[in-house]
C-alpha cells in the first residue's frame, strides 16, 4: 500500500463534527473544573486535614473498647461479631430485602410503562409508520396525535421518576405514609422504574419491525402484539438491564437510611451522627459484602439469561 | 440428560427459571420485611404533604419564599451556581475516574498479559495472572462501596473538603470503568491483533495498534454514559453537605419551601436531560 493511498484513506475516514466539538468541549470542561478554584486540592493536604486523617486512622476507626490496647485480632473479630449479631446482620438482611422488593416492583412498572413509551408501539399505526421516512408514512405519523401525546406524557413521567433523586422520593413518601419500610422500597422502585422504563423502551424500539408488522397484518390487536411478541422478544435484553439495575439498587439501598426500617443505611447514618466511626466503618464494610453477594447473584442470572437467549 | 429428550416447548427455559426465582425472592423479601399493605395507605395529613409538594410543581419559585439576609444572591443565581458546582464535581470526578479506569482496566484485562509470544513462557505471562488478579480484587473493592459512602468516609477522615467529594466520585466510577474497559478489551475482535502478530509485531504493539483501537468506540460510548450518571451522583452528594444542587434541594425541603425545591429540581432535571440527550447523540455516533 503506497503512501498516497494511505493519505487518501486518511482524508476520507468517517468523521463527525459533533464528536470532535464534544471532545474539545469536554477537555475544556475538565481543565475548567480542575483549574476553576472550586476544587480545593491543596486544602485536602493541609496540616489540619492530615492531622484529622491521622486521628481517624489511628483512633476513630479502632473499636472504642479496644483503643489504646495492643492489636489483637481475635478481640477485634469478637467485637465485629457482637456488633453484627446485635444490629449489623439484621440490617444487612433488611437492606437486601428492600432492594429485591424495590427492583421487582420497578421491573413490573417499567415493563408496562415501556410499552407506552416506545415510539413504535404508541403510534397510530404501530410498526409501520415510524421506521421509513417516505411521504406516506409521514402522513400516517402526523395523524397519530393522540397516541403520540400519550406516549410523550409517559416519557415525561419516566424523566420525572429518574431525574428526581431517590432521596427526595423517600423523604416525600416518609411524610405521606409514615415510618415503615415502604418509603424506602417505593422510592428505590420509582427511581429505578424511570431508568428501566427508558432502557426497556429503547429495547422495544430496536426490535425487528418485520415480526411485529406481520402479526399486525394478520389482524392482531395492539395488546395481542404486545403480549405475544414484544414482551417475549424483548425479555432477554430487559432481564439483562434488570439485573444490572439490581446491582445498582443494592448499592443505593445501602446508602438510603431513614426512619422506619433498620437497614444498613439507617445504622450508617446513626453511627455517623453520633460520630462512632468504628461502628460506621463496620457497617460500610458489611454493605460492601452484600453488594458483592448481589453482584455474584446478578452475574449468575445474567449468564443463565445470555445462555438461554 | 432427561431434559434434552423433552420437546422444545416442554423444557424449562433459563429465562423462566430466572423469572420464577425472582418472583419467589420478591415474595420472601416482602414477607420478611414486615411491610403490610396497610402501610401503603397515606397516614392522616399524608395527602396534604403530597398536595403541598406536587401543588408547587407548576409554580416553582423565582424568588426566595421568605426573607433572606441582605447580600444573599438571588434564588435563580444561587441555583445556577449550585448547578455549575454539580457539573464541576462531576467532570473532575469523571476525569480522575477515566485515568484510574484506563490504568486499572489495562492491568485487569488479560489481553496484553496473556498474549503468547510463541514458544516458552516469558516473565510477562508468568507475572500476568498475579497482576490482573490483584487489579481485579482492587476494582471489586472500589466498586462495592457506593460513592456516597466513600464521601461519608472522606468526610469523617478529612472533614468537609471539595477534593474529597471528587475523589469519592472517582473511586467507584473508576472501578466500574476499569471493569467494563477490561471486559471490552477482551471481547474486542482479535483479527487485527492476529494479523499484526503475523507481521511480527511485539506484544505492546499488538495491544496498542491491534487490540485497543477495536475497543475504543465502545469504551468511549460507555464513558459518556457514566458521565451522565456522575452528574446525578454529584447532585446527590449535596445531601451530605457538599455545595451541589442536592444541598440546595435538602435545605429548601427541610424548610418546607416546596416551590424552591421545584426550582432546583427543574434545574437538576434540565441538567440531567440535557446531558442525556448530548451523550445519547454521541453514543449513536460511536456505535454506528
Amino acid at each position: 500500500m503506497n503512501s498516497a493511498r494511505i493519505d487518501e484513506l486518511r482524508r476520507t475516514r468517517p468523521r463527525s463534527r459533533l464528536l470532535r466539538w464534544s471532545l474539545a468541549l469536554l477537555a475544556l470542561l475538565a481543565v475548567w473544573a480542575w483549574a476553576g478554584g472550586e476544587i480545593d486540592v491543596a486544602g485536602a493536604f493541609g496540616a489540619r486535614r492530615l492531622e484529622n486523617l491521622r486521628r481517624f486512622l489511628s483512633e476513630d476507626i479502632r473499636p472504642y473498647d479496644l483503643r489504646g490496647k495492643p492489636f489483637d485480632l481475635s478481640e477485634h473479630l469478637a467485637w465485629c461479631w457482637h456488633l453484627g449479631t446485635d444490629r449489623g446482620f439484621a440490617g444487612a438482611l433488611a437492606t437486601l430485602e428492600i432492594s429485591i422488593l424495590a427492583i421487582t416492583l420497578a421491573g413490573i412498572w417499567a415493563s408496562i410503562l415501556m410499552l407506552f413509551a416506545a415510539r413504535n408501539v404508541a403510534s397510530r399505526e404501530p410498526f409501520e409508520s415510524w421506521v421509513s421516512s417516505d411521504g406516506e408514512s409521514a402522513r400516517l405519523r402526523s395523524r397519530g396525535g393522540g397516541w403520540r401525546l400519550f406516549s410523550g406524557l409517559v416519557r415525561t413521567l419516566l424523566v420525572f421518576l429518574r431525574a428526581i433523586p431517590e432521596y427526595i422520593w423517600a423523604f416525600l413518601l416518609l411524610g405521606m405514609l409514615g415510618p415503615s419500610a415502604w418509603p424506602a422500597v417505593l422510592a428505590l422502585g420509582m427511581h429505578n422504574a424511570g431508568i428501566l422504563g427508558k432502557l426497556g423502551a429503547e429495547t422495544v424500539e430496536n426490535l425487528d419491525p418485520r415480526t411485529l408488522r406481520s402479526l399486525r397484518e394478520i389482524g392482531a390487536s395492539r395488546a395481542q402484539v404486545a403480549l405475544c411478541a414484544i414482551l417475549p422478544l424483548s425479555l432477554s435484553r430487559y432481564l439483562l438491564y434488570f439485573f444490572y439495575r439490581f446491582e445498582t439498587c443494592v448499592r443505593e439501598a445501602t446508602v438510603l437510611g431513614m426512619l422506619g426500617v433498620a437497614s444498613l443505611g439507617y445504622w450508617i447514618q446513626d453511627s455517623r451522627t453520633r460520630q462512632f466511626y468504628d461502628e460506621m466503618l463496620f457497617f460500610v464494610a458489611l454493605g460492601a459484602c452484600i453488594v458483592l453477594a448481589a453482584d455474584l447473584v446478578s452475574m449468575l442470572a445474567r449468564w443463565i439469561v445470555r445462555r438461554a437467549a | 440428560m432427561a431434559a434434552t429428550a423433552l420437546p422444545e416447548s416442554r423444557r424449562v427455559s433459563g429465562r423462566g427459571l430466572v423469572l420464577a426465582a425472582l418472583a419467589l425472592a420478591a415474595l420472601c423479601a416482602w414477607l420478611a420485611l414486615d411491610a403490610p399493605l396497610t402501610g401503603l395507605v397515606p397516614r392522616e395529613g399524608g395527602w396534604d404533604v403530597a398536595r403541598g409538594f406536587f401543588g408547587h410543581a407548576l409554580r416553582p419559585a423565582f424568588t426566595y419564599e421568605t426573607e433572606v439576609p441582605d447580600g444573599t444572591s438571588p434564588l435563580l443565581l444561587s441555583g445556577l451556581a449550585a448547578a455549575r458546582r454539580t457539573v464541576v464535581f462531576a467532570v473532575a470526578g469523571m476525569s480522575l475516574a477515566l485515568v484510574l479506569g484506563v490504568l486499572l482496566g489495562f492491568l485487569a484485562s488479560s489481553s496484553w498479559w496473556a498474549q503468547d509470544s510463541g514458544g516458552r513462557k516469558g516473565l510477562r505471562q508468568r507475572l500476568g495472572p498475579l497482576v490482573w488478579g490483584s487489579a481485579r480484587v482492587l476494582i471489586v473493592g472500589m466498586r462495592s462501596v457506593h460513592e456516597l459512602l466513600w464521601a461519608v468516609l472522606f468526610l469523617a477522615a478529612f472533614g468537609l473538603n471539595t477534593f474529597g467529594a471528587v475523589v469519592a466520585i472517582s473511586i467507584p466510577y473508576g472501578g466500574t470503568l476499569a471493569k467494563i474497559f477490561s471486559e471490552m478489551l477482551e471481547e474486542a475482535p482479535r483479527d487485527s491483533a492476529r494479523a499484526l502478530r503475523e507481521l511480527g509485531a511485539g506484544p505492546l504493539q499488538i495491544f496498542l495498534f491491534g487490540q485497543l483501537p477495536r475497543a475504543v468506540p465502545d469504551m468511549a460510548a460507555y464513558t459518556f454514559y457514566r458521565f451522565e450518571c456522575s452528574v446525578r451522583s454529584s447532585a446527590v452528594l449535596g445531601f451530605f453537605g457538599f455545595p451541589t444542587l442536592g444541598y440546595s434541594i435538602t435545605q429548601a425541603f427541610e424548610n418546607l419551601h416546596y416551590a424552591e425545591v421545584w426550582t432546583y429540581l427543574y434545574m437538576l432535571m434540565a441538567l440531567v436531560v440535557g446531558i442525556e440527550l448530548w451523550s445519547g447523540a454521541l453514543r449513536r455516533r460511536f456505535v454506528a
